[in-house]
């Protein structure tokens, strides 16, 4: 589902188009809907205000579904926490269960396609695509 | 005759019991301050009207002993930036309303009130802009201070009252078209908006706040998360606002690869933009084009910064690194020389497409004398036909030493805003070239800059022209390592609640392609 909340919104949209090509991991349909998807990807930080949308957007999801969250302040606040913060969740999953975290500040869209897998891996107990080797 | 100086004259013929000053304007940022009382606003701000000034910025700053309602005001002709400042007691703030003059007031007042507590009399609408429903404290303020039961009645914006013959839609927050998390309240009749309502608020990352618990230096990485498109542009702001209060002077070199990489950035902006317009229209193909130019703007900037979208590479006096002059000349020039061609096509695939002309031509038209009511700035203001450009008026950076021309429009259209953004883009490449071609050598970065920056007791305003327009700093420092208050102009906010004026009476589907053409980023209007 495209659930673009911040900056971490535009790697999303990065990931999708032609360099990245999403598509070349058979993950590219985004949908505006979350009644046609099954993967919310929470690309951005969620406040307060935003906490119960988010929550309705993930109930209206049909099983089985899956939340992978994308950046730092998906994970957990990220640079916003300090002290006396008044309109931050600080952490996605204090309201939605989270399957993948992809960190970063945005995550590169490379970060984000590794999260993909990830999350296939999870689903399906084998790795489709090799890790690749370090080159350093 | 300056313009400042005509004004101070005829301030004091019509005004006489006020007192206007002058103000340094290379040390404060602004050219004459005035200080009103709760009676006589009215008319000061009536004075500024009748010189057809716009509303620059509205907001407060709490000195705990008082708080201070400022209000900036400036030309469109001319620079002549004046501050407007009025006393409140803190324990029951009520100031005037000066929505009835300059309608953006009204949105600038719901803001202060909702931050401050500070009531307006006579707002037609006083309620909550921002903040979440369980706020129980007026954020901003330095001690704390409960929100008061009556005032909790405001937070829930949104009351349909049933008898009417009409229907709402809620735009957002979660939508294709409104590019992140904003969310438009419309009331519709049939297909036809009667009247449209932003409410703002489901990104705001408290960055005010976080200025006054940070050090300068900490607070670096904050405005490239404020506006992630056109991130340098917004690290510039912040960093020559704390120059100039602290008197740093920058080296020539540092100044003029400022310049550049703020360039490229405004095009990977304008990219963004030109890929999400057509996309709103219903045409994807343009995103998939834009974004590969884009790419080639991030790889130049990565390879100078190190991040992809949220740089951080201006430091106070200089930048973080040198560049590396073969690599990055030579991919710069690469890239205008490619960018050039582009143009070419997207006149083909965008400009011409029939759907596309037919769609956005002569859809929301915005007069130049509403610009001038609501603040609005960038190339949403020059659509109009004002050559309204910070670069130009107030050059800051390498601008004054560049020759550039600012495009215009001529009926303020969604058509001419799509056209002065492009033109823009060739514009951009121009400076770059020239900025390239007369790149000095010398140091990067000023010498003996403290690593704990203590700028003096003081104020200051300063704007730059960002890519979607002025964006200006407001600091109070009373001499510690953070500021006392850090106040964000966002060209967005300003420009976004023309929207309102815009969207009634239109069919919700040219509603939704003027959103398109604002280029607006949710983050930098909730700040």
């Amino acid at each position: 589902m495209t659930f673009g909340l911040a900056c971490c919104a535009i790697e999303m949209m990065c990931t999708s188009m032609a360099r990245f090509d999403i598509a070349r991991f058979g993950a590219e349909v985004f949908r505006p809907s979350p009644r046609q998807a099954d993967l919310m990807i929470v690309s951005g930080t969620v406040t307060k205000k935003m906490a119960p949308t988010l929550v309705t957007l993930y109930e209206q999801m049909p099983s089985p579904k899956w939340v992978i969250a994308m950046g730092n302040c998906a994970i957990s606040g990220g640079p916003f926490v300090f002290e006396g913060q008044y309109n931050l969740v600080e952490g996605v999953d204090l309201l939605v269960p989270v399957d993948v975290y992809v960190p970063g500040c945005p995550p590169r869209p490379e970060g984000l396609l590794e999260g993909l897998m990830k999350l296939e891996e999870k689903i399906t107990g084998t790795r489709r695509f090799p890790v690749p080797e370090p080159k350093w | 005759m300056a313009l400042e100086t005509r004004v101070i004259e005829e301030f004091r013929s019509e005004l006489r019991s006020v007192d206007i000053n002058e103000a340094p304007y290379d040390k404060q940022g602004y050219h004459l301050a005035i200080e009103a009382r709760t009676g006589n606003l009215q008319n000061i701000v009536d004075f500024f009207d009748k010189r057809e000034f716009y509303i620059v910025d509205l907001f407060c700053v709490d000195y705990q002993d008082y708080l201070e309602l400022v209000y900036f005001f400036n030309t469109h002709r001319e620079l002549c930036r004046i501050k407007v400042t009025l006393k409140l007691d803190p324990e029951k703030p009520v100031a005037p309303t000066i929505s009835n003059i300059y309608p953006m007031a009204s949105w600038y007042e719901r803001e202060v009130h909702e931050f401050f507590g500070v009531y307006f009399e006579g707002h037609p609408n006083l309620t909550y802009l921002f903040l979440h429903d369980g706020i129980d404290h007026y954020p901003l303020r330095k001690k704390h201070v409960p929100v008061p039961d009556e005032d909790k009645k405001l937070l829930n914006s949104f009351k349909p009252q049933e008898e009417e013959d009409c229907f709402f839609i809620n735009l957002g927050p979660q939508h294709p078209s409104t590019h992140g998390v904003l969310r438009v309240v419309l009331k519709m009749d049939g297909e036809y908006i009667i009247s449209a309502d932003p409410v703002l608020g489901y990104l705001h990352r408290m960055h005010e706040k976080m200025a006054e618990k940070k050090s300068y230096a900490q607070f670096l990485p904050n405005p490239a998360r404020m506006d992630y498109p056109g991130a340098l542009l917004f690290n510039l702001a912040h960093v020559e606002t704390v120059e100039k209060l602290c008197g740093i002077e920058v080296p020539e070199r540092a100044k003029y690869i400022r310049t550049i990489t703020c360039e490229l950035n405004r095009i990977a902006s304008h990219l963004l933009w030109l890929g999400s317009f057509p996309a709103d229209l219903g045409g994807l193909t343009p995103f998939l084009y834009a974004f590969d130019d884009r790419e080639n703007i991030l790889d130049i900037l990565e390879d100078v910064t190190g991040s992809r979208l949220t740089y951080c590479y201006f430091r106070f006096g200089g930048l973080y690194n040198d560049i590396n002059e073969e690599r990055f000349v030579s991919a710069t020039k690469r890239f205008v020389e490619r960018m050039r061609k582009r143009f070419d096509m997207y006149d083909k695939l965008i400009t011409g497409n029939v759907i596309f002309i037919n769609r956005i031509t002569n859809i929301g038209i915005m007069e130049q004398a509403m610009i001038r009511k609501y603040g609005a700035s960038g190339p949403f203001t020059r659509s109009t036909g004002i050559p309204f450009d910070m670069r130009k008026v107030d050059p800051y950076a390498a601008y004054g030493s560049i020759d550039f021309e600012i495009p215009t429009g001529h009926i303020g259209d969604n058509m001419d805003r799509y056209r002065v953004r492009m033109k823009e883009m060739e514009i951009s490449l121009n400076i770059i070239e020239e900025g390239i071609k007369k790149l000095p050598q010398g140091p990067f970065k000023a010498e003996k800059v403290p690593k704990k920056l203590k700028p003096p007791k003081g104020d200051i305003y300063n704007a730059v022209e960002s890519t979607r327009g002025e964006t200006g700093v407001y600091i109070v420092s009373d001499e510690s390592d953070t500021p006392y208050r850090m106040r964000w102009r966002v060209p967005s906010f300003s420009n976004l609640m023309t929207f309102p004026y815009l969207a009634q009476g239109v069919l919700i589907a040219d509603a939704i392609a003027t959103l398109g053409s604002y280029d607006i980023v949710v983050p930098e209007m909730d700040r």
